[in-house]
């Protein structure tokens, strides 16, 4: 068993909102130089850049495929996936859907696919930051459909977070652990919503400039970086644990 | 003025019916839950778009006279289902929240 740090929410260029410096390769030198061993790619309700960092990055860090997706209900929620496969299925589904608004760069921002001679391979035309227009419950269940694990992002936050939007946790088996913003204080974020108690809690760095990337992070004790390993330490099993780090003190 | 009569000026229509004579004291109009929980007084109408399960559940807590489900918007079947369970009446409006609180606020302030 290892114990070793993850940071489960990086933004590249694909997001309108982060920087142009966001490309794959650079993605790849920043993890490294923060000495994160997993990390997954999450832009905004798309995963074009995700196969390109795992092509560089060639195992050190490992990463993870993922999107960060808005729902209907405007709650944030992580898609993480072993398997590219299933992660862009899912991107293309998503986009099919998304409101015919296409994202003006000068207001927005660039929505690049980069690869990894970090060449500009296709802009995306809609605007990335409109919510999909499917029910939370419809996500979460397409993403399992497709093998993935979805939990709440910065789930204290407003906008997005789970509670912020929705007050109460919803009913059933769902969520299985959940992200905390990079600033909010643990027992804060318990004190205030109760029932984060009862919840593995991750923390990611939500970066979306590159100093940004590892500025909080996971700790996980797991016999390697991996999707399936990350579940099992969410759920405590065979001593595998999972830990959110400290609170970023800065940047806010 | 009851919620009842609400219905009738402001042509709602009854997704759901709970106790349509219950007193309305007052509005709020917010789609984050998390603020309405903070906010919403009791027997207040909550103008909303959300039509999340839990949007049942938050009206329930904080004692709504009744949930306004703006710009036509359609609640799942289980949302409505368990609103009649829970005897929390949730309404509709084909119009828009500025225009159902604006005529709401005339109703009762005017």
């Amino acid at each position: 068993m290892k114990r070793l740090r993850a940071d489960l929410h990086i933004h590249t260029v694909l997001s309108a909102c982060a920087g142009l410096s966001m490309s794959p390769r650079r993605v790849v030198d920043e993890a490294r130089r923060a000495g994160l061993a997993l990390i997954a790619v999450a832009d905004h309700n798309a995963a074009a850049n995700g196969p390109y960092v795992r092509e560089i990055a060639r195992g050190e860090p490992r990463v993870l495929l993922g999107m960060e997706l808005q729902s209907q209900e405007e709650v944030e929620i992580l898609a993480l996936f072993e398997d590219a496969d299933s992660c862009l299925t899912l991107e293309a589904e998503v986009y099919r859907d998304l409101p015919d608004v296409n994202c003006d760069p000068e207001l927005f921002g660039d929505q690049v696919v980069v690869d990894e001679q970090d060449n500009i391979v296709r802009r995306v035309e809609k605007l990335l930051l409109s919510p999909v227009p499917w029910p939370l419950a419809r996500l979460v269940k397409r993403v399992e459909d497709l093998h993935g694990w979805t939990l709440p992002a910065h789930v204290d936050r407003v906008p997005g977070g789970l509670l912020a939007v929705l007050g109460l946790l919803p009913e059933g088996t769902w969520p299985e652990a959940a992200e905390l913003s990079p600033w909010v204080r643990q027992a804060e974020a318990v004190s205030r919503w109760p029932e984060l108690a009862k919840l593995p809690l991750l923390r990611s760095s939500d970066a979306h400039f590159p100093h940004e990337i590892g500025r909080s992070w996971s700790e996980l004790t797991v016999a390697e970086p991996s999707l399936a390993e990350l579940r099992a330490a969410a759920e405590g099993r065979g001593g595998r644990r999972l830990r959110a780090g400290p609170h970023c003190k800065e940047g806010r | 003025m009851t919620v009842a009569e609400v219905v009738e000026r402001l042509e709602l229509e009854a997704l759901a019916a709970g106790e349509l004579k219950a007193t309305v004291a007052g509005g709020y109009c917010s789609d984050l839950l998390s603020d309405v929980l903070a906010h919403a007084q009791s027997g207040d109408m909550w103008i909303t778009h959300q039509r999340h399960m839990n949007v049942v559940a938050v009206a329930k807590l904080k004692e709504v006279a009744a949930v306004i489900l703006v710009r036509g918007a359609a609640p799942s079947a289980e949302m409505t289902g368990r609103a009649r369970s829970e005897g929390v009446t949730i309404l509709r409006s084909s119009a828009s929240a500025f225009q159902v609180a604006g005529r709401l606020y005339q109703l009762l302030e005017g």
